[in-house]
């Protein structure tokens, strides 16, 4: 065997033992949930999307989730299969290379209505580096009022301006603030959106972005 | 139009004015903590004085400016980002009705990009209270609550990556309570409401 084909064994027994440590972590959470109904079904749910090659961590998150809430098997089962679903497309849309966190705040956003090409065009934007900050921006803001193009097109454009992480989340507790105290989501986008925007230099002239700015 | 901008923009500013809510408990530890000093301290025209006679300066007190003007530093750095309205305010021990907001605290990064976040809840009469989210795949487990002194609030520290994320209190292991200070979400899965955290890049 030469010494290439060793390394890429070495490779792939790596990578499978992560992801099956992984799943193990996963199913050993599954002693947390009591009705032995109830572990079943999750325990059949994430042995599917392993096999799909969906990450099971925040679906067995959305189990223990739905436990805690004394939500009933059925209601936990169709919660599990609606965020596979998004997450299989968000994984589409965001790269096979997309982080867990990556894929769980991009079915975020396509769960509060986020158009399915902005999360491409997203990715796109910023295709080296996690962008699930702002995908977490950008569905707080539609979950905040401002409608979903509006908001799509704001973070776009900040990301293009090269916003730090600091600078859009302080846009998401802006916009929330505001809303609270009465005024129109959009109205409150742009004005702050207006107000980081002073801050930044003009847009770089390359279509894809530098690392984000600490 | 030109007023209704004015007014949006008289409303928008007098937000901006807010001050962040502060911590009662650490307001009266400080002041504990002055009052005891300065009972043991001169007052300053004396210390003055002395110093104008014997203007030395120890290793202690030379290593103490440094430590101070560390201090002032990292200060200064936390003001900047305050002044671009993007620093977290301070969770605050009341239990007066308090408008919603993002109210964690959050403290420096490890160095797998988590944030620690500062929590509390006031919870009287609860025996046990525990932090559920996605951050901790609402494992009820995983991060209990400490009550501080006897009848306090309720308070710990969780690792969330930036972003955004949802979670709850779970009271006396059965309840699950929304975050009282926090920005709600409607919970499309389970329905009722599930608090919001964005934690940003420290």
């Amino acid at each position: 065997m030469t010494r290439l084909r060793k390394l890429a064994l070495a490779v792939v027994l790596l990578t499978g033992a992560t992801a099956a440590s992984a799943a193990a972590q996963d199913y050993s959470r599954l002693a947390l949930i009591r009705d032995d109904v109830t572990r079943d079904v999750v325990r059949g749910l994430l042995g599917g999307a392993f096999s799909r090659g969906v990450p099971t961590e925040p679906l067995m998150a959305k189990a223990l989730e739905g436990v805690a809430k004394k939500a009933s098997t059925t209601k936990i089962r169709d919660a599990m299969n609606a965020l596979e679903k998004r997450m299989r497309r968000a994984q589409d849309l965001l790269g096979k290379d997309a982080s867990v966190d990556e894929l769980a705040a991009g079915a975020d956003a396509l769960s509060v209505g986020v158009n399915e090409k902005t999360l491409a065009r997203m990715r796109k934007a910023a295709p080296r580096r996690s962008i699930a900050l702002e995908l977490g921006v950008l569905t707080e803001l539609v979950a905040r009022g401002v409608g979903p193009s509006k908001a799509s097109e704001m973070v776009l454009s900040l990301m293009g301006r090269n916003a730090t992480g600091v600078q859009l989340t302080a846009l998401s507790n802006d916009v929330q603030g505001d809303v609270a105290a009465g005024l129109n989501p959009e109205v409150a986008l742009t004005l702050r959106g207006k107000g980081i925007m002073s801050l930044l230099p003009p847009p770089p002239s390359a279509n894809t972005l530098q690392p984000r700015p600490k | 139009m030109i007023d209704e901008t004015d007014e949006l923009i008289q409303r928008a500013a007098r937000s901006l004015k807010a001050l962040p809510a502060t911590n009662p408990l650490a307001n009266a530890r400080i002041i504990a903590a002055v009052r005891a000093r300065r009972a043991q301290t001169p007052s300053r025209i004396v210390q003055v004085a002395q110093w104008m006679r014997e203007p030395t300066l120890s290793a202690a007190s030379a290593a103490f400016l440094a430590a101070a003007a560390l201090v002032v530093g990292f200060v200064a750095g936390g003001a900047l980002r305050t002044a671009d309205g993007t620093s977290p305010e301070i969770a605050a021990t009341t239990e007066r009705p308090v408008p919603p907001g993002p109210a964690p605290a959050l403290s420096a990064a490890n160095t797998h990009g988590d944030v620690a976040v500062a929590l509390l809840f006031e919870a009287r009469n609860a025996k046990s209270v525990a932090v559920v989210g996605d951050f901790n795949n609402w494992d009820a487990t995983s991060s209990p609550m400490k009550r501080f002194g006897s009848d306090g609030p309720w308070t710990t520290t969780v690792r969330a990556k930036p972003g955004r994320h949802v979670y709850a209190f779970l009271v006396d292991g059965t309840t699950v309570v929304a975050d009282p200070r926090a920005p709600r979400a409607r919970d499309l899965d389970y329905g009722g409401d599930a608090s919001v955290l964005m934690v940003t890049t420290p």
